[in-house]
């Protein structure tokens, strides 16, 4: 039996965690790292990295360095085009809602791919560490082919069909999509059995979210939700980066972009720790190259980098300037709190417990200001970046086994309306809705022998159609020929449990299926999906076969190398003279011509055989230098000795 | 009336056998029903048509009826079974909602008596004949009022008449508040055994009580919005 995970898949960090005998666990590597960094990197020669070795590659590569990439998700490239100078690499994409759906493009490398392929390799490089978790454990079985997902509860439609589009690119059955506060809510409430009305405050990289969950008998109802899907971590390194920068002043190369960005991502880590720090930045004495070629080039080093730096700015800045410069951030998030609290018609005082989740809740004022919202001190006894993927665990765990104990009743963050005349917004399903739900709105037609209506599907809380979120655009079509106003159509919009929506229509007086043709606005077609899962599985074999490739002609260079170094040394011709059979030479150095001359084929094993070829025909000169060089040696250290 | 329907069963898809409309299961082949026929919130919770609900036992019943019925215990099922439980879960989460609330409660018990409005939009576009000089006055002091706002009075001055002029509403808007109850009280007194014309008289005079209500509601949000946009 296949196994199943939990998968955080976060704007900063990712994690993976499964449900053990022992409860749940998060998965870590071989050095106990949990977090994989959602970071993706292409190298010149088309190697792809993912996690800490694409993260180290912002510092070297920048431009081929992909981070953050959840704040694309579902998104077109106008919605993107304010923030895009944040980051290093291309953002490109259709405008508008064309063809395509008008989704955002990122450059990786030479590629242009989606937010959900690029989300997909991070999710790919999770399923390959739980496989090897459950391999190492000693499962007969170690594959994972299925998975939830967590996304920030404020997600609206196209960015969870984004995730679940992600998903499914990385060939993983998506279980179940679901909040990232609930999932949180669901892995504390397994220590305890508690009854009661809780606020879970979730601060991520990216996102912010505010739940309130009444528990009772097991049950995890959602009450309300609330939240901004683009305000996190990210902003406040964003705010101490623009500081920096303009000290440096002048036009900084993108990795010494990055350069900066890491070191305010550290001072903003030690100030959660200490009074004051100093932010340091060191200037990369040797930057990548564009210009490298593509074939044959040796990988790039971050030691390298390492070693070659000094420190070009160093800035104290203490916990005071830090928080008055955070300050309008933190205050954003508590519109939200006291919002999801009206909708759930309470008072602060009158939640029993608040919990914290995501890394920028370890910032001392975050706390501060979630103390004095509700009057209590929060709860952070699970570490708050690994919460939300031991939860996802626990619920992966109840949709596979069936187990009763627990249920997670979550609600839609978004109304859900359609357009109507004038181009108002006429709600269909109102925020907080529990999940599963469906509305329904009956269509007539307007003229005689109409036989299609369009219509427009939203999702938001303003009035007017421009101002909330297109989701997508129907036909309704296959109407039977009758007099204006005559036909009644019944559109069921049904939102599913992982918040997604799907739409069906009867006309009532035939009892008709209506046929629906679905455009969404930002996302991708299910056929588009489909083309990305082959393509991903195409360009994973062929990603593995460029890295042997490489690693073939390295070999190959080396052996090359030390060949001819010893033909061309000084003593060759005595070692001749002295040591070789007749014939040795010229046979060396044929072989040595025919491995040059394969060496650019795109043939490995050609590369691997003349490799060996040389290997064997030099194998006897190999042990005549080497005694000759050892004896050299020795009598060199009794001439010391002497 | 649900005693009076004929449609009093369901059919089980699963092994084709009949049971009770009110519920869930199969009580031949225990198996999951589909919603294809079934009967209004109240009978879909258990409980009877009435107005005053006791919010807890309502929440006991959603939380109860959510384990047995909720997507997450149908993973493994036939896609048959996923469906039902997927509608029956969609059905129960949109009748908690209805039912909750004391006003959507009223308007969905009108509705399913046969009593609901003919359009959306019936409740607020026409006045209600009791309602009649409250309107006609308050719109002569908005009027006034809006006169006032283009004549460049201040901010204070319009707005104290402004708050004046809603005043009789907010008074009608009490009053109807304490009718609604006391019709609710009136309809869940009575008993299945009721003659028929008592209890329409008891729906009428709920229902143009309900919808001078909602009239009543839209003119105060009205007079908010005013206030808001200055």
């Amino acid at each position: 039996m296949s196994r199943v995970v939990g998968i955080d898949l976060g704007t900063t960090n990712s994690l993976v965690a499964c449900v053990t005998d022992a409860g749940p666990v998060v998965i870590r590597d071989k050095s106990g790292d949990a977090l994989v960094p959602s970071v993706v990197s292409a190298a010149a020669d088309g190697t792809m990295y993912v996690g800490r070795e694409a993260e180290r590659r912002l510092l070297t590569d920048a431009q081929r360095t992909v981070y953050s990439v959840k704040r694309f998700m579902g998104k077109s490239r106008e919605d993107v085009q304010a923030e895009a100078r944040h980051f290093p690499f291309r953002i490109t994409g259709a405008p508008g809602a064309s063809a395509g759906g008008g989704v955002v493009r990122i450059g990786l490398g030479d590629r242009e791919l989606t937010p959900p392929e690029i989300s997909a390799l991070v999710l790919r490089e999770l399923k390959h560490r739980a496989e090897a978790y459950f391999a190492a454990e000693g499962d007969i079985d170690p594959e994972v082919d299925r998975a939830v997902i967590t996304v920030p509860a404020y997600f609206n439609d196209a960015q969870r069909t984004a995730t679940r589009d992600a998903g499914r690119i990385a060939g993983l059955e998506v279980l179940r999509i679901i909040n990232e506060p609930t999932a949180a809510s669901l892995a504390y409430g397994l220590d305890k059995r508690h009854t009661g009305l809780i606020a879970v405050y979730d601060l991520g990289g990216g996102t912010f979210d505010i739940s309130i969950l009444r528990v009772e008998d097991g049950v995890f109802q959602v009450l309300s939700t609330n939240g901004d899907t683009h305000l996190g971590g990210d902003d406040i390194d964003v705010l101490l980066m623009d500081r920096v920068l303009a000290d440096l002043g002048g036009t900084p190369a993108p990795e010494q972009v990055q350069g900066v960005r890491k070191a305010v991502i550290q001072a903003k880590w030690d100030l959660s720790e200490r009074e004051e720090t100093d932010v340091t930045v060191v200037a990369p004495a040797v930057v990548a190259q564009d210009s490298r070629p593509a074939v044959g080039a040796q990988a790039f080093s971050p030691a390298v980098v390492a070693q070659g730096s000094r420190p070009a700015y160093t800035k104290r800045i203490t916990r005071a300037d830090f928080e008055s410069l955070i300050q309008p951030i933190v205050d954003r998030t508590l519109g939200p709190c006291r919002q999801a609290l009206a909708d759930a018609g309470l008072e602060p005082s009158q939640i029993d417990e608040v919990v914290l989740v995501g890394g920028s809740t370890r910032i001392p004022l975050v706390r501060r200001a979630v103390a004095n919202l509700f009057g209590r001190t929060p709860h952070s006894e699970v570490n708050p970046d690994e919460v939300v993927a031991l939860g996802a665990a626990v619920q992966a765990d109840i949709l596979v086994t069936g187990n009763r104990d627990m249920l997670l009743l979550d609600v839609t963050p978004l109304s859900l309306g359609i357009e109507t005349m004038g181009g108002v917004m006429s709600k269909i399903i109102l925020r907080n809705s529990t999940i599963p739900a469906t509305g329904s709105e009956m269509f007539t037609s307007g003229v005689d022998n109409q036989t299609a209506v369009d219509i427009h599907v939203l999702q938001g809380e303003r009035e007017l159609v421009s101002d909330n979120r297109s989701l997508a655009r129907f036909k309704l079509g296959g109407i039977p020929p009758m007099p204006a106003g005559t036909p009644r159509v019944q559109v069921q919009f049904q939102i599913d449990a992982n918040g997604i929506l799907s739409v069906t229509a009867r006309e009532l007086r035939t009892d008709l299926e209506q046929t629906i043709d679905v455009k969404p606005s930002y996302g991708l077609t299910d056929q588009e999906v489909e083309r990305m899962l082959l393509e991903s599985f195409e360009h994973a074999e062929a990603d593995f076969a460029a890295r042997l490739l490489i690693e073939a002609r390295n070999e190959a260079e080396n052996v090359i190398h030390a060949t001819e170094k010893t033909l061309r040394s000084e003593d060759f011709a005595e070692i001749e003279a002295r040591e070789l059979q007749p014939g040795e030479r010229t046979r060396i150095e044929s072989v040595l011509g025919g491995l040059k001359m394969v060496l650019n084929s795109t043939d490995r094993e050609t590369i691997q055989k003349w490799t060996q070829a040389l290997n064997d025909a030099t194998q006897h000169l190999a042990e005549v230098a080497m005694n000759r060089s050892v004896k050299a040696a020795l009598s060199g250290k009794n001439v010391n000795a002497l | 009336m649900p005693s009076s329907s004929p449609h009093t069963l369901q059919v089980c898809r699963e092994c084709g056998g009949g049971a009770p409309i009110d519920v869930h299961f199969c009580p031949q082949c225990t198996k999951i029903l589909s919603l294809s026929r079934h009967g209004d919130y109240f009978e879909f919770f258990g409980l009877p048509r009435k107005l005053n609900l006791d919010l807890s036992d309502l929440e006991q019943r959603f939380r109860t009826l959510s384990r047995q019925f909720h997507p997450d215990f149908f993973y493994n099922a036939t896609p048959a079974e996923r469906l039902a439980s997927l509608e029956r879960s969609s059905y129960l989460n949109d009748g908690y909602r209805t039912l909750h609330q004391p006003i959507s409660r009223m308007e969905y018990l009108l509705k399913i008596e046969g009593l609901g409005p003919k359009s959306p939009k019936e409740a607020s576009r026409q006045v209600p004949p009791a309602l009649l000089e409250e309107v006609f006055a308050l719109n002569e002091e908005l009027d006034e009022v809006r006169g006032m706002r283009a004549g460049g009075a201040a901010a204070e001055a319009w707005k104290a008449r402004l708050q004046r002029a809603r005043q009789p509403i907010d008074v009608k808007r009490i009053e109807h508040e304490a009718q609604l109850q006391e019709l609710a009280t009136r309809w869940d007194g009575l008993d299945a055994a009721a003659p028929d014309t008592e209890r329409a008289s008891a729906l009428a005079a709920l229902r143009d009580c309900f919808l001078e209500r909602n009239y009543i509601t839209n003119l105060l949000a009205g007079i908010e919005r005013e206030l808001e946009t200055a």
